[in-house]
């Protein structure tokens, strides 16, 4: 039987659980899961993949729209199963809904972030082409949690 | 509750926005969808002569992103 070089199945969904630290890290308070958030972006904001943390520059504001976004519901924990890939995911477990907000300005971004971090690290930036609310909802849908579509996918 | 009824069957109904709650008489209705790569959008909304009251937005993201691994050979 012969061996293969390989990255284990496992680690990518200890990446995602916080098992590994190859560089310096952080105590944690527990060992529950972290909090995230979801903040809105300006069209016209620069935000992409040299976000390092949450930023207030280039937010959205306006009517009904709390600075620092809403809260993400994470009730379904990182995966791997689903498929023969080796890929692990995770996707928030409910829409995102922001109710009865006026956002005059265009806006085509939101970046997910870990509220539990002090830094409030970033985890993802995703765009959707600009759009405007006014005096009424803006929802946000999230792709079907798999191992092909989930938010986050390490491969 | 004759007269209750009456009256809920007289009364229009009104449409929050950004000018106070309006007759859904006085508005005109307005929708347009969006299908892209990674996302679907559905808006919808009202005008009261011309100007948008009223407008809602929602987006389906269709696929997250995926970052690989990469292992080097010896």
């Amino acid at each position: 039987m012969a061996n293969t070089q390989a990255i284990p199945k496992t680690f990518r969904l200890d990446l995602m659980n916080g098992l590994h630290a190859f560089g310096a890290s952080v105590i944690r308070g527990a060992t529950t899961k972290d909090s995230f958030k979801a903040a809105l972006y300006l069209a016209s904001a620069t935000i992409d993949s040299t976000a390092t943390a949450y930023t207030a520059t280039g937010e959205v504001s306006g009517s009904g729209y709390t600075a620092a976004g809403i809260a993400v519901t994470n009730a379904t924990a990182p995966a791997n199963t689903g498929g023969t890939g080796i890929v692990s995911f995770w996707t928030p477990s409910a829409s995102l809904v922001f109710s009865t907000v006026t956002l005059a300005t265009s806006f085509d971004c939101v970046m997910f972030y870990n509220d539990t971090a002090a830094g409030k690290n970033a985890v993802s930036v995703n765009t959707f082409g600009a759009t405007t609310v006014s005096a009424a909802t803006f929802t946000l849908t999230m792709p079907t949690n798999d191992l092909t579509t989930g938010l986050i996918r390490l491969s | 509750m004759q007269i209750r009824s009456s009256i809920l069957s007289n009364t229009e109904p009104l449409v929050y926005t950004t000018k106070g709650n309006l007759p859904i008489s006085s508005l005109e209705y307005f929708h347009a969808w969006e299908n892209e790569e990674n996302h679907m959008k559905f808006i919808q909304g009202y005008k009261l002569d011309g100007e948008i009251v009223k407008q809602e937005a929602h987006v389906y993201l269709k696929k997250g992103m995926g970052i690989e691994a990469a292992l080097e050979s010896f």
